[in-house]
C-alpha cells in the first residue's frame, strides 16, 4: 500500500515538477532574475505550491479510495468459498444460502451374499436453500432427490423472538435422538447406529427452541402430528387419529462457554416424546428396524397397528476434547399396539456408544471435523483422518411374539436382539469432501419360537458389511 | 393419554411461559446500544459512554456496552434509513434527524420536542484554524477568499459540519452585502473556489489540514479546532475567531423503530437523558462542546469559548426545512457555485 502510494506520488511529483518548472525556466531564460535572493524565494514558493498540489492530489486519491471502500461495505456480499455459497445483505440481516449433500456408497456384504445385494448406491442427493429475512425470520427448504421419488425432508420457517425463544413451524426433526439431530454428513459413521431406529425422525408441526443461562442450557419443544420409532411423517402429513405428539428435549453444555475448561465439549441431556396413535392397516404407524447394512431385522405383522399411547425416553450425552469424540444415548420406547383382538403394551430398548479420534490432530466436535489442510498431492498435504468405533444394541420386547398363529404382533421369524459393532476410517479431503470406510458386524438373536431362516433370508446369518462412501456436503 | 386440545394448549403455555423468563434473563444480561453519530464526536462519546455505563450499572445493576459509529452526518442518516440498527442518533443537524422521520418513518414527527433544548444537549459554532504564525494573515471571512489562500472544509452534501461552515460563510456574505443573496452566493462561491479537497466528513478534513499539511485555513467546529490544537501540538496551529459565525445545534434522538424492535428503549432513553445531567454536561464542556442546559457547566467552561457573534439558522435561513433543499438539494445553491 505504502509502496504503491510512494510510486504514485513520485510519478505525480515528476509530472508536476516538469509542468511547473517549464514556465519558470522559460521566464528565467527571458529575463535575468533581479537577485539570487529573489530567485531563491521564487523557487521556494514554486516548491511550496508543488508540494501543496502533490498533497492535494494524494489526499484526493486517498479520499477516493476511502469512499470506494466505504461504498463496498454497503454492497450485498456474495460468498462463494468452499463450504459456503451465499448471498447476503451488507448487514447480514437478509441472506440466501445454497446447501447440498451428495453421498455415493459402495456396499459389500460378506456373509449374506444370498440375501443382500452388493451394490453401488446413491444414498442421499439433496440440494436445498436456507435463508434469513429481516434478521429474525429464517427458513429451510431441503428436498431429497435420491430414491425413486423426490421428497421434501425439511421445510420450515423459524422466528427468533429472543435468543431464548425461537418458534418454528413446518417440517423438521423431532427433538429426541442425539445422533438423529446431528447432520448426516458429520456423523461418525456412514450410517447412524441401529439404536436410532427407535428415535422419531422428521415430522410436521410447531416447535419452540432456544438457549438460556448464557447458552449453557438448550431446550426444544414441539407439537407434531406424531411419528413412531425412527420414522418420518408421511408425505401426506396424515394424522389419522387426530391427536398430536408432544416432544421435549433439554440439553446442557455447562462448560461450553469456558474456553479453557477441559469439559467444554461435554453435553448431556434428556429427551422424550409422548402421543396417542391410532394406526390403520393402510397407515399402521409402526416401523420396521434395519441393520447398519439397511436390511430389515425386525418388522411387525402387516395387520399390527399402533393403538394407544406411545412414549419414548432418551438420556443422551456427548463429549469432545481435542481430537477425541464420544456420543452415547439410550432409548426406551413404550407403545400400545394391536393385531386384531391381540392388544399389548410393548417396550423396546436400544443404546449406542460411538467414539472417534482424529489422527491428524484436528478438533472433533458434534458439528464434525474441519481439516487443517485439504488433500493436495502436489503440495504433499493429505487432509484429516479419523478412526471411529461403535457398539450399539437393540432389544425387542418378547411380548410382540406372544399370540397364537398370526395373531402375534410380529412374526417369530424376527430378531429379538441385535448387537452391532462398527469400526471405520474417515478421510476428510477438504471442508466439504469426506470419504468414509466402515465395517459393521451385527450379531442377532432370533425370537424364541423362530424357525430356522431359509438361506437367503436376511436373518439366516449374522451381517458383516463393508460400506464405503464419498460425500460432498456444503 | 389423550393428546388433543389440552396438550397443545399446555405446550403453547409452556412456550409462552419461557417468554417472561427470557425477558428476565435479558434484564440481567448485558445490553448493547449503538450510537450513530457524526464525525467529530468520537472522543466526546467515548468518554460519555464510560460515564453512562457506570451510571446505568449503579442504577440498574445491568452492564451496558455502547458501540459508536461515526461518519458524515448526512451519510450516517442515510445508513440508518438503509437499516443500520442505531438505538440513538446523535447527528450534526436537525435536518439529518428529520429525514429519519420523513424518509425512514423511524421516529415520530415531533421527535425534537421530546428532550429539552430542542433535543440539542450541546451547541457549537464554526471557527478558523490557521497555521503557525498565521502566515496568510487570516483574520475574518474576506481573508479566506483571497487568491492563493487554500481553504479546507468538508463536502456539505455529506457532512453536517460542512453545511454549518457553508451557512456561516453565507451569513457573512449576506451581512457584508446588505442581505444581497446574489452577492452572498458569489462570496460563498469564492470560498469554495479556494477549496482544494472536499472531504466527506469533518474528521477527514481535520486529517487533511493538520496531518496531511494541506491548506492555509481550516473551517472547523470549535470543538474540532481545539482537538486539532491538542492532537497536533507540534504544528503550532492557531484558532482565529471570525467576526460572525453560526450557532450549530446538533440534536439527539432515540430511533424508535429500532429500540422497540430490540427492546432497548428504556436504556436508550436513559442514555440521552444522561446528556442533560450535570455529569453529562460537564463531559460535554470538557470536550469543547458548549453545554446547553447546565448553568454550572456553562460557567465552568465559559472561558474556553471565545466571544463571537452568532446567528441562527432560523433567523437567517428560515430553518433547516427551507435551507436544506435550497442550498444543499440537487441543483441547489451549492451545486450552482461548486461546478468544476
Amino acid at each position: 500500500m505504502n509502496s504503491t502510494r510512494t510510486s504514485r506520488a513520485t510519478a505525480i511529483a515528476a509530472a508536476l515538477t516538469a509542468i511547473a518548472l517549464a514556465p519558470f525556466t522559460a521566464q528565467a531564460q527571458a529575463a535575468a532574475p533581479a537577485s539570487a535572493a529573489d530567485e531563491i524565494a521564487a523557487l521556494r514558493e514554486q516548491i511550496r505550491l508543488l508540494d501543496q498540489k502533490l498533497r492535494v492530489l494524494e489526499r484526493n486519491l486517498e479520499i477516493k479510495d476511502e469512499t470506494a471502500a466505504a461504498e463496498a461495505k454497503k454492497q450485498p456480499k456474495l460468498t462463494a468459498s468452499e463450504g459456503r455459497i451465499e448471498i447476503a445483505s451488507a448487514d447480514g440481516a437478509n441472506s440466501l444460502r445454497l446447501r447440498g449433500l451428495v453421498q455415493a456408497d459402495a456396499r459389500f456384504f460378506f456373509d449374506d451374499a444370498d440375501a443382500a445385494q452388493d451394490q453401488f448406491l446413491l444414498r442421499r442427493a439433496r440440494l436445498g436453500f436456507e435463508g434469513r429475512f429481516a434478521e429474525r425470520y429464517s427458513f429451510i427448504v431441503q428436498p431429497e432427490f435420491a430414491g425413486s421419488t423426490v421428497s421434501i425432508l425439511d421445510a420450515n420457517l423459524a422466528v427468533a423472538i429472543t435468543p431464548a425463544l425461537n418458534v418454528r413451524v413446518g417440517r423438521f426433526k423431532t427433538p429426541v435422538g442425539l445422533e438423529q439431530l446431528q447432520s448426516d454428513s458429520v456423523a461418525f459413521f456412514n450410517e447412524r447406529s441401529i439404536a436410532t431406529n427407535l428415535a422419531p425422525n422428521r415430522d410436521v408441526g410447531v416447535g419452540a427452541f432456544g438457549s438460556v443461562f448464557e447458552k449453557r442450557l438448550g431446550y426444544q419443544v414441539s407439537v407434531t402430528n406424531g411419528v413412531i420409532d425412527g420414522g418420518n411423517s408421511p408425505a401426506s402429513s396424515a394424522n389419522p387419529e387426530g391427536d398430536f405428539t408432544l416432544a421435549a428435549r433439554l440439553f446442557a453444555t455447562p462448560f461450553a462457554e469456558d474456553k479453557d475448561s477441559p469439559l467444554k465439549g461435554l453435553g448431556f441431556g434428556l429427551a422424550g416424546a409422548a402421543g396417542n396413535y391410532g394406526g390403520t392397516t393402510a397407515n399402521p404407524l409402526v416401523n420396521a428396524y434395519r441393520t447398519d447394512g439397511q436390511q430389515t431385522f425386525f418388522a411387525y405383522r402387516g395387520a399390527t397397528v399402533a393403538d394407544g399411547t406411545a412414549t419414548v425416553l432418551s438420556p443422551q450425552a456427548h463429549f469432545y476434547s481435542g481430537p477425541f469424540g464420544l456420543l452415547a444415548e439410550y432409548f426406551r420406547n413404550t407403545a400400545e399396539l394391536r393385531n386384531g383382538a391381540n392388544a399389548r403394551e410393548v417396550t423396546n430398548q436400544a443404546w449406542n456408544l460411538s467414539v472417534g479420534w482424529v489422527l491428524t490432530g484436528e478438533e472433533a466436535s458434534y458439528r464434525g471435523v474441519t481439516p487443517k489442510q485439504a488433500f493436495n498431492l502436489s503440495a504433499g498435504t493429505w487432509g484429516a483422518f479419523e478412526i471411529v468405533a461403535r457398539v450399539a444394541h437393540v432389544d425387542i420386547d418378547d411380548n410382540v411374539f406372544v399370540g397364537a398363529g398370526t395373531t402375534s404382533l410380529a412374526s417369530p421369524n424376527n430378531a429379538t436382539e441385535i448387537t452391532s459393532y462398527g469400526i471405520g476410517l474417515n478421510w476428510y479431503l477438504s471442508r466439504t469432501v469426506r470419504a468414509g470406510f466402515n465395517v459393521f458386524r451385527s450379531d442377532h438373536k432370533l425370537a424364541p419360537a423362530a424357525t430356522v431362516p431359509a438361506s437367503g433370508n436376511a436373518l439366516s446369518d449374522d451381517e458383516t458389511v463393508f460400506i464405503s462412501r464419498v460425500q460432498v456436503a456444503f | 393419554m389423550k393428546l388433543r386440545l389440552f396438550p397443545v394448549l399446555a405446550a403453547a403455555l409452556a412456550a409462552l411461559s419461557l417468554a417472561p423468563a427470557a425477558h428476565a434473563q435479558r434484564a440481567a444480561r448485558p445490553v448493547e446500544l449503538l450510537n450513530v453519530s457524526y464525525d467529530p464526536t468520537r472522543e466526546l462519546y467515548t468518554d460519555f459512554n464510560r460515564a453512562f455505563a457506570a451510571h446505568w450499572k449503579k442504577e440498574t445493576g445491568q452492564d451496558v456496552r455502547i458501540r459508536q459509529s461515526h461518519g458524515g452526518s448526512g451519510s450516517q442518516a442515510r445508513a440508518i434509513i438503509d437499516g443500520l440498527a442505531a438505538d440513538v442518533a446523535t447527528l450534526a443537524l436537525a435536518f439529518d434527524v428529520d429525514v429519519l422521520h420523513s424518509r425512514g418513518q423511524l421516529i415520530p414527527a415531533d421527535w425534537q420536542s421530546r428532550l429539552p433544548h430542542n433535543s440539542s444537549p450541546y451547541t457549537s459554532t464554526i471557527v478558523f484554524v490557521v497555521r503557525k504564525g498565521n502566515p496568510k494573515g487570516i483574520k475574518d471571512w474576506p481573508d479566506i477568499v483571497k487568491p492563493g489562500v487554500a481553504v479546507v472544509t468538508p463536502n456539505p452534501k455529506t457532512s453536517g459540519g460542512a453545511r454549518w461552515n457553508y451557512l456561516a460563510a453565507y451569513a457573512y456574505g449576506l451581512k457584508a452585502n446588505n442581505d444581497d443573496h446574489e452577492a452572498a452566493k458569489k462570496f460563498v462561491g469564492d470560498v469554495y473556489r479556494n477549496v482544494p479537497v472536499l472531504d466527506p466528513a469533518a474528521r477527514g478534513a481535520t486529517t487533511t489540514f493538520a496531518q496531511r499539511g494541506i491548506g492555509d485555513v481550516f473551517l472547523a467546529w470549535d470543538n474540532e479546532a481545539f482537538l486539532a490544537l491538542r492532537e497536533f501540538p507540534n504544528e503550532g496551529l492557531e484558532i482565529v475567531v471570525p467576526s460572525i459565525s453560526i450557532l450549530a445545534e446538533p440534536p439527539v434522538t432515540v430511533v424508535d423503530k429500532n429500540v422497540d424492535k430490540k427492546g432497548s428503549r428504556k436504556v436508550a432513553e436513559a442514555y440521552l437523558k444522561f446528556l442533560y445531567t450535570e455529569e453529562g454536561q460537564d463531559i460535554i464542556g470538557k470536550h469543547f462542546y458548549r453545554p446547553a442546559v447546565s448553568e454550572a457547566a456553562k460557567a465552568k467552561y465559559a472561558s474556553q469559548f471565545p466571544a463571537i457573534t452568532l446567528v441562527t439558522i432560523d433567523e437567517v435561513f428560515g430553518g433547516w426545512a427551507k435551507a436544506q433543499p435550497e442550498h444543499f438539494g440537487d441543483g441547489g445553491v451549492f451545486d450552482q457555485i461548486y461546478r468544476r
